[in-house]
């Protein structure tokens, strides 16, 4: 028992609380910083949710100041919280009593304790996803739009459709794909992970009759760096130049793009294929239907006062058929889902919802509430007399 | 004799003040005129997106092109709602009055109007050079925000300020016809209802008040056509007012407030208080040096007088925002900056009640009074008022947080002053005894417990609205990040306190560091320009906040010194640490 004590003995100090404390203030300032330059998501999984990031010197200074080569390695967000979390076990495991005023304390680092292991579960359990609906239309599927898929469908079944999906990770320039589910190879002519998409005025010669059928075929898309949050840029649109073969016979040559909403067909033997890239879906048991979306705004000005979606929600697992106003600080529970008024189409045609799953949503409320009561007991017994007493 | 004295002081210093915010209150400035303007500046109109009076609209109006409320002028000064109706009735009067304030050299040698010795230009000056400052604005619209030089910056302020003034000479803007007897639901711009709809009786109502005042004014009228125009502008007013006060008696009671509000001015009363209090509490500290206790007692109850004044003053004004907006205090920089002000007054008081030293007296006057000046400064842009995107909305967790987090920085901020209070005492003067030192350590120590609960709780209450808004309770953006920059540095400091690794002067000195964290937290991260937060930031707030930021690490510094040079000697740190 002496021994693990001893063992523990520098795990629990609280200089090396105080180091980890100073650790994480400046993790959390060059995080913040790195901002500027790079998306909050890049910055969020590189600083905050990694065990080591590598910090550019260059976030300290603006870049039209001075140019700042070099990095340096720091601990990240993950093993900071680790180590909170082993010095905080430690410490109670080797110095803390049990007492009448240590109450508020204890109650303190349980919520701590808690508060990691909140953020832990957000950030390996959360999930994120949109809804896109036009008014007047019924989804019922979530987005991803940090992730795309390839989808062939084959609508000859009059009850079925038959749906195979190619993630992302499968879609490279150069690539060949083909499969016993569909009858036809594809050549991955060029995929661009983001792109913009040009009009036939304003496409180059360059792209002109690089696709030769589908309903795309006058337009041209352009590979473009991958969204890193700056410049509003916060969303990659992927696109393809695809080739179709049956056996050694060109079937066309096709531009497929998240850009384009409608999917494009391709015929082999008479049957009729439907193709589409589109972010990634998941198929949801209930479905929302668009009502009416609203977007109020303050007398003679362009700023919004409010936006706001009329839905009807049908669930028929629950039994559940309802219509819900969802708007600005008063997101939909449904499912363990929650469902907030995100954004909105182009002339207010429909509403984006943000449909967030996170199994821990409950955890920062409790181990909050815990710290504040634990500290208000602890300064409200001892502040008056005690003044930097060690414990 | 002298006792008495001694003791009567406070309640004089209390009685006079009470007076001076009074007389504001009672006698507010009114205007002299034969017409009448106090009831015409009274008339709720509808201007980016909040019913406000007119005479809100003319003074911040002339603020934002002029820098002022009112106009100097050879003949004495003209308030803004006689600017204002002069404006929108008497063109070629107005085109006259200089109320364009051009600073940039480059931009008034541009105009030709570089050999002039004044800063203040009309919008005839202005219009000769209308094309050029056009063209200019063009070219510096194009470049990107962050890369525009100072030049550019000042031709596009100027040619938004031109815009304004065109636009309320036409009466595009602000909305002036009240949903009346109309029919319509909302207010509407003068000069679209007077293109659809001619006979419209609220617009006409409006017509023949200011044709009135245009006869009357007009060069050349006689006499009668005077005194004509005159009694028949008072007459429709009148009877236009008293429509407003039947049909939307809410707004018009705003309204009559809201100008009152105008003219009082309470924070401008309560930082003439805190600066007085300030020096009261200087001549305290100074007697308390002089062996001549009661003198000092004395002076500190003055002072306690004033800021108890000061601070009921700044509460009327706080809740008046309140009242006149519909939402929480803390809407804004502006509203912010009036708040931890506050707040630091009422930590001051407490202090200041349980210690008896005079120190939180002193340390709220500075905080008062500079934290004012701070929010008279970034509120000089225009309304401060100004209504909110829809996300910032009002809702229970979302007004809890920007109160309790603005505590919290009022607490850190508030014991970094105490430490900076210490360090110079302590190195400048021998005032610093060891009984004032340990007491002042104990007050430093106490408030940062404080601030680490408040910011803590303020924090957490930001991540409760987070959650409800958008499914996020924490999302690692600038500003949350700004925050919990706060609450880990206060905790870092009472960790190194309790570990020992800090005794007195440490824990002074990292207070100190707290203003620079907490500095960085409220305005810093609205410079970077990135997160839902960046709600307003303007460059000489860079320069600003990079001066303050030097300041405090040379004060961090001075606090270092060793202890050998510090003109207050005490042998040891006072409070034994095992």
């Amino acid at each position: 028992m002496m021994k693990i004590r001893k063992l523990l003995k520098p795990l629990a100090s609280l200089q090396l609380t105080v180091v980890i404390f100073a650790l994480s203030i400046f993790l959390i300032f060059a995080g913040t910083l790195a901002q500027v330059h790079a998306g909050i998501w890049t910055v969020v999984d590189q600083y905050f949710r990694s065990l080591v990031v590598t910090i550019e010197l260059q976030i300290f200074v603006p870049k039209d100041v001075a140019t700042i080569p070099g990095a340096i390695w720091f601990p990240g967000g993950l093993t900071l919280g680790v180590a909170m979390f082993v010095n905080l076990i430690a410490a109670h495991a080797v110095r803390f009593k049990f007492r009448k005023k240590r109450i508020g304390i204890i109650l303190t680092h349980l919520g701590v304790i808690l508060l990691l292991v909140g953020e832990f579960v957000t950030g390996f359990a959360a999930e994120e996803g949109n809804m896109t609906i036009r008014e007047g239309e019924t989804v019922n599927f979530v987005e991803d739009i940090r992730s795309t898929e390839f989808v062939i469908v084959d609508p000859s079944d009059p009850v079925d459709d038959l749906v195979v999906v190619i993630p992302e990770r499968f879609l490279e320039t150069g690539k060949s794909i083909s499969n016993s589910l569909f009858p036809f190879r594809i050549e991955m002519t060029e995929w661009m992970a983001n792109s913009q998409m040009l009009g036939p005025k304003d496409a180059p010669e360059s792209r002109k009759g690089i696709a030769d059928s589908g309903i795309a075929s006058e337009l041209a898309a352009m590979p473009l760096p991958r969204a890193n949050g700056v410049d509003g840029s916060t969303v990659d649109a992927p696109s393809a130049y695809v080739t179709f073969f049956d056996g050694e016979t060109r079937l066309g040559s096709y531009l497929l793009s998240v850009y384009i909403n409608q999917p494009q067909k391709v015929e082999v033997d008479g049957r009729t294929y439907l193709v589409s890239i589109r972010f990634a879906r998941t198929y949801k048991p209930y479905s929302l239907h668009l009502i009416d979306f609203k977007h109020d705004l303050f007398v003679g000005t362009q700023m919004a006062r409010n936006y706001s979606s009329d839905v009807r929600l049908v669930d028929t697992t629950r039994n559940v058929d309802r219509e819900v106003l969802i708007y600005m600080n008063h997101p939909l529970r449904h499912a363990g889902e929650t469902f907030y008024q995100a954004s909105f189409l182009q002339g207010d045609a429909g509403t984006v919802l943000q449909v967030v799953k996170n199994p821990g949503w409950l955890i920062p409320y409790l181990s909050s509430t815990m710290v504040t009561l634990g500290m208000l007991i602890h300064f409200g017994i001892r502040l008056v007399p005690a003044i930097g007493r060690r414990s | 004799m002298m006792n008495k004295i001694q003791q009567i002081l406070p309640w004089i210093v209390l009685v006079l003040a009470v007076l001076y915010a009074g007389q504001r209150v009672v006698r507010p400035e009114r205007i002299e005129s034969a017409f009448d303007l106090e009831r015409f500046r009274q008339l709720p109109v509808s201007a980016s997106g909040r019913t406000k009076p007119l005479d809100t609209v003319a003074r911040n109006s002339l603020m934002k092109m002029s820098g002022r409320q009112s106009i100097q002028t050879d003949e004495g000064t003209v308030s803004a709602i006689e600017w204002y109706i002069e404006l929108i009735t008497d063109p070629e009067a107005s085109v006259q009055r200089r109320v364009f304030r051009i600073d940039h050299p480059d931009v008034l040698a541009m105009i030709g109007l570089d050999k002039e010795k004044r800063t203040r230009f009309s919008f005839e000056e202005l219009r000769i050079a209308g094309n050029e400052i056009n063209r200019q604005a063009g070219l510096a619209f194009e470049t990107k925000a962050k890369s525009r030089d100072p030049f550019q910056r000042a031709i596009l302020v100027l040619n938004q300020r031109m815009s304004l003034f065109s636009e309320l000479s036409q009466l595009l803007n602000p909305y002036l016809v009240p949903p009346l007897t109309s029919g319509a639901e909302e207010w509407r711009s003068f000069v679209t209802v007077l293109n659809e709809s001619p006979n419209d009786p609220d617009a006409m109502a409006l017509l023949t008040i200011l044709q009135d005042y245009r006869a009357a004014n007009l060069e050349g009228a006689t006499e009668e056509e005077y005194e004509a125009g005159r009694l028949s502008f008072n007459t429709s007013l009148g009877k236009f007012a008293g429509l407003i006060e039947r049909k939307l008696p809410y707004e018009a009671r705003k309204s009559r407030y809201e100008v009152i509000f105008n003219q009082v001015q309470p924070f401008i009363i309560a930082s003439t208080l805190f600066l007085i209090a300030f020096l009261f509490g200087c001549f305290g500290m100074l007697s308390s040096q002089l062996t001549k206790k009661e003198w000092s007692k004395s002076l500190f109850n003055s002072m306690t007088s004033l800021l108890v004044v000061a601070l009921i003053v700044q509460t009327i004004g706080l809740v008046s925002r309140v009242y006149l907006q519909g939402r929480p205090p803390i809407t804004n920089l502006y509203s912010s900056a009036v708040f931890t002000g506050w707040g630091c007054v009422i930590i001051g008081l407490i202090i200041d009640r349980q210690m008896k030293l005079g120190l939180g007296g002193i340390m709220a006057s500075v905080i008062g009074f500079g934290t004012l000046v701070v929010a008279h400064n970034l509120g000089s842009s225009g309304d401060t008022m100004e209504m909110m995107q829809a996300v910032l909305d009002s809702n229970f967790w979302l007004t809890t947080h920007v109160v309790v987090v603005t505590i919290g920085y009022s607490g850190t901020f508030f014991a970094g002053f105490l430490g900076i209070a210490y360090v110079l005492l302590g190195v400048f003067t021998k005032m610093l005894d060891r009984e004032l030192g340990k007491s002042m350590v104990k007050m430093t120590y106490g408030v940062i417990c404080f601030a680490t609960v408040t910011s803590f709780a303020g924090t957490v209450l930001g991540g409760i609205w987070a959650d409800q808004s958008w499914g996020r309770f924490w999302g690692w953006d600038a500003k949350e990040n700004g925050a919990a920059l706060i609450v880990l540095w206060n905790l870092l400091i009472l960790h190194a306190r309790w570990g020992g690794m800090i005794r007195d002067r440490g824990l002074v000195v990292l207070a100190i560091f707290g203003n620079i964290v907490t500095a960085w937290s409220w305005f810093g991260t609205n410079m970077l320009g990135v997160g839902l937060h960046a709600y307003g930031f303007t460059s000489s707030t860079v320069f600003w906040l990079t001066l303050f930021v030097l300041s405090q690490i040379v004060l961090m510094g001075v606090g270092m010194l060793p202890m050998t040079i510090w003109r207050s000697k005490f042998a040891k740190p006072i409070l034994p640490n095992s």
